[in-house]
């Protein structure tokens, strides 16, 4: 270990400044920083608004999200079984040749089996997400001469975690390079940015390629086309057919037992890790228990989806025969779709929100309030949690600026009396 | 500059007359050829929905103006009795849909459909395509709301009053790549031979999620426009509506039985 | 082009086209290339109508310059500009009727346009005429190049063709291109004039804002 340090160090030399090779700095800062305990951390605030170790920080966010990695790797393969044992096809790729190869039997009661399947989606889409997105970064780092972010760790964690299995490996990386250029860098780099670069990328890809992103035939990794089993999510589902449609027969035998506990675990088709509500209130518990995350944030969104949730329950209820989705109680919202994913990892990013604590509750409420109401009233939108969040983002300094001033008001008030 | 108020008033006085001038010679000018062109564009769009211009031809205007006054033949329809009525007032070459129902003499309230539509015209104008004095093919327009606009077309009918020969939008503006697939020519020509009238006669063509088969196996559905469920439905409601009884039912049924 | 103007004549008309672009520096004029750009040829159209605004109404204007009454000057700037409008407007709907139908409200829309205002009012008022008119073409072309650069990008990313001539075979008819819908949305225009700004103030770095 000493004569790799040693080894490293005399390295490093050739990267310092008027060194030949000093241009590539942040390249040999990078895995520095990576492999060994850098001889400096932040010191100063490296983001305008928060004072803690970056690295701590970001790491702490990635620990976070690994039960939601894992349970990614699991679903995928659990669901795509589900639908193979319900007679669909398994999808032609070389993840199908290279699964069977192994010697591995499509079956959903196999936990790994289910986990090995799963992988083959997750794991090639997280590595397009480090190769591509990494490479913007270094390029970024490398012309503006400052060192390659930790930040980035947390983004290419979050972004496949938010696409559906069957995506194109070649979107992941447009995705992932348009969220980091334009969510990231145009503004000026970590800590510049206005919107979060996980939820840039993964807007940009539900706006420019629709057909790979959402519908019915994306989120399971089978041949779910022809009729007899449906591969909507459960929110698909209840959108059109309401919560009674959940037990549907035409929906195929796989989804028959659909209950509560069901989607609160986790095992629906949707984006690959963010079908757990379960796990991400693990996450929650680290973020809130380490500091990293902030409780008021996300139980702002817990808070202002109930709310706009029984606001709808109540119009049903006045005005029954409308829109299905209106009568969903929100326990049912937190469990299906994005919801918790989005409130405990996409909201609470703190980069992109505010960072008054009264302003934390004011957005995260928000944020809950117009989830709510984009996914029911709306009817071509989906991915309700994503615009929700990005439109909040837009809104967090202004939510900020007038906390702070009417902080100075009150304290102004205070003095004069 | 500070001027004098008289100054002033006969500046912008001249000012206006000059403009105003300018304005209308324009207008009075160019006006013919922009109703040349009105017309010509709806006759293109009427030939090519029955299959009388072929998908990517090219036609001179006169080529459409001749094609048009060989096949075509515009009637005025009673959507209540169904049956043709003279319109004496309304030209065919201008007329405006649009304008017919913002007119309360012309055109009434619909009954509450899921397309949405307010309001129908009392005479709605059909096209026939006429070939050696033999009906050969009935044009309806329809129309009803989609996801972001409003769909307005025409759907072309078989003799039978059953097969349908084509449909055309000829104003949308749903989402481009998604919904704005109507317009797509490989769309619309997999409505050509899906049937209309189930055995009781009541509309049951729909645009479904996914795919659908051929017109021989598979005739009552099409194929839904991937992405685009709302828009697909909004087409399903609208041709429902405008083929039921409160829509072209009554004549169609006429039709059929040879009495229109 | 430039050959046989004075100094002043070039600079007036080139200055636009990129050192001063009204988009990319003046950040006017922005909405209709939202709206026009989504094919090349509706962009091209919109580029040469707008050109041709500017450059006469700044002509006209120069023309009235001394003569116009100051509290009513606003008024008869827009009396002229919506006129060239109206008629380019009937114009196109003359001979060009497929794509006026396409462009609809938006060439009606020149008349709010701020370039045309803003260059009638900050330069024609105080220039003689020539050289007003050199400025509308200059501002126009500035102008121009923006929307059919857009309307390019736009139209080849998210339908594969380049006024109307297929580049990119798309997969729905047996190629290998899967088109990009967001570039057929309006936002697509924006992010691409913001990526245009970019570049441009990156080049030259003169031109952005001191920081405050």
């Amino acid at each position: 270990m000493k004569f790799l340090l040693d080894l490293h160090n005399r390295l490093g030399k050739w990267f310092e400044k008027g060194a030949p090779l000093e241009w590539l700095h942040p390249l040999f800062e990078a895995q520095d920083t990576f492999l060994f305990t850098p001889d400096t951390v932040t010191e100063h605030p490296p983001h305008v608004r928060d004072g803690i170790d970056l690295k701590r920080l970001m790491i702490t966010v990635v620990i976070a999200l690994f039960p939601c990695m894992l349970m990614a790797m699991y679903n995928t393969g659990y669901q795509a079984h589900l639908a193979i044992e319900a007679g669909c096809q398994p999808l032609n790729n070389w993840r199908t040749s290279l699964f069977t190869w192994m010697g591995f039997e499509f079956s959903s009661r196999n936990v790994f089996a289910c986990f090995v399947h799963g992988a083959l989606y997750f794991i090639p889409v997280y590595l397009v997400t480090l190769i591509a997105g990494g490479l913007v970064e270094v390029i970024f780092a490398l012309v503006r001469r400052h060192e390659i972010n930790e930040g980035f760790l947390v983004t290419s964690a979050l972004f496949p975690l938010i696409l559906p299995a069957t995506i194109p490996l070649w979107q992941v990386a447009l995705g992932i390079i348009f969220g980091i250029l334009v969510g990231k860098e145009v503004f000026g780099g970590v800590g510049m940015n206005i919107f979060n670069p996980a939820l840039m990328s993964r807007a940009f890809l539900y706006f420019a390629y629709p057909g790979q992103i959402t519908g019915d035939n994306v989120w399971i990794a089978a041949q779910t086309t022809p009729d007899g089993y449906s591969g909507a999510t459960w929110l698909a589902v209840v959108k059109e057919r309401g919560l009674a449609g959940l037990a549907h027969p035409d929906l195929g035998a796989a989804h028959a037992n659909l209950t509560w506990w069901r989607a609160f675990i986790g095992l629906e088709p949707g984006s690959m890790g963010e079908t757990s509500a379960l796990l991400c209130l693990v996450g929650a518990a680290i973020l809130i228990a380490t500091g990293v995350g902030s409780y008021r944030t996300i139980i702002g969104c817990f808070l202002g989806s109930f709310v706009m949730a029984e606001l709808f329950n109540l119009i049903a209820y006045l005005h029954p025969g409308g829109n299905p989705y209106f009568a969903v109680p929100f326990f049912w919202h937190w469990v299906i779709g994005g919801f918790a994913f989005a409130a405990v990892f996409m909201a609470t990013d703190p980069v992109s929100s505010p960072f008054t604590e009264k302003g934390k509750w004011i957005y995260g409420f928000l944020i809950g309030a117009f989830g709510i109401l984009i996914r029911e009233v709306n009817p071509a939108y989906p991915g309700s949690w994503m615009l929700a969040i990005l439109f909040m983002n837009m809104f967090s300094p202004l939510i900020d600026y007038f906390i702070v001033r009417a902080n100075i008001k009150r304290r102004m008030a205070r003095y004069a009396a | 500059m500070q001027r004098s108020v008289t100054y002033t008033l006969i500046f912008a006085t001249t000012v206006c007359v000059i403009c105003s001038l300018f304005v209308s010679s324009a207008a009075v000018m160019l006006k013919e050829r922009q109703k040349t062109n009105f017309v010509l564009d709806r006759q293109a769009k009427i030939l090519s929905v029955a299959g009388l211009i072929q998908e990517g031809e090219k036609l001179s205007p006169q080529e459409i103006r001749d094609r048009y006054q060989k096949y075509i033949v515009p009637r005025f329809v009673d959507l209540s009795t169904g049956e043709y009525v003279e319109e004496p007032t309304l030209n065919p070459e201008t007329y405006d849909p649009k304008q017919i129902l913002r007119d309360p003499k012309l055109s009434r309230e619909a009954p509450e459909n899921p397309s949405r539509v307010a309001r129908i015209p009392n005479h709605a104008l059909i096209y026939q395509v006429v070939e050696n004095g033999d009906i050969k093919e009935l044009i309806l327009p329809i129309e009803g709301k989609g996801l972001w606009s409003t769909l307005r077309g025409y759907l072309a009918l078989e003799k039978d009053a059953q097969t349908v020969r084509g449909l055309i939008f000829y104003e949308q503006a749903e989402t481009p790549g998604l919904g704005g697939e109507v317009e797509n020519p490989k769309w619309r020509a997999l409505w050509k031979g899906r049937k209309v009238f189930d055995e009781q006669g009541t509309p049951k063509l729909a645009v479904i999620k996914g795919q659908a088969g051929t017109p021989e196996q598979d005739p009552y559905r099409v194929d839904g426009l991937s992405g685009a469920t709302i828009t697909s439905r909004s087409v399903t409601y609208m041709i429902q509506f405008w083929l039921s009884e409160n829509g072209f039912g009554p004549f169609l049924k006429r039709f059929r039985e040879g009495a229109a | 082009m430039a050959i046989g103007l004075s100094k002043k004549e070039r600079e007036v008309l080139l200055d636009p086209l990129f050192h001063n672009n009204p988009i990319a520096f003046q950040v006017l004029g922005i909405c209709s290339a939202l709206a026009v750009t989504t094919k090349l040829d509706t962009a091209v159209t919109m580029a040469i109508a707008l050109t041709l605004v500017t450059a006469f109404s700044n002509l006209f204007i120069s023309l009235v310059r001394n003569t116009v009454p100051t509290n009513i000057r606003i008024i008869v700037q827009l009396s002229i500009i919506a006129s060239l409008v109206i008629v380019t407007d009937q114009i196109l709907k003359a001979y060009f009727f497929d794509i006026s139908k396409r462009l609809s409200v938006f060439v009606g829309l020149i008349i709010t346009n701020c370039i045309v205002m803003g260059r009638a009012e900050g330069f024609a008022m105080q220039n003689p005429p020539w050289i007003s008119f050199l400025d509308g073409i200059g501002n126009g072309l500035g102008y121009s190049i923006v929307l059919v650069t857009v309307g390019t990008l736009r139209e080849l990313f998210g339908s594969g063709k380049l006024f109307g001539h297929t580049i990119l075979p798309l997969v729905t008819d047996g190629g290998w291109y899967v088109p990009n819908g967001l570039m057929l949305l309006a936002p697509a225009a924006f992010f691409i004039i913001g990526f245009f700004i970019w570049i441009l103030r990156t080049l030259m770095p003169e031109r952005q804002e001191k920081e405050d």
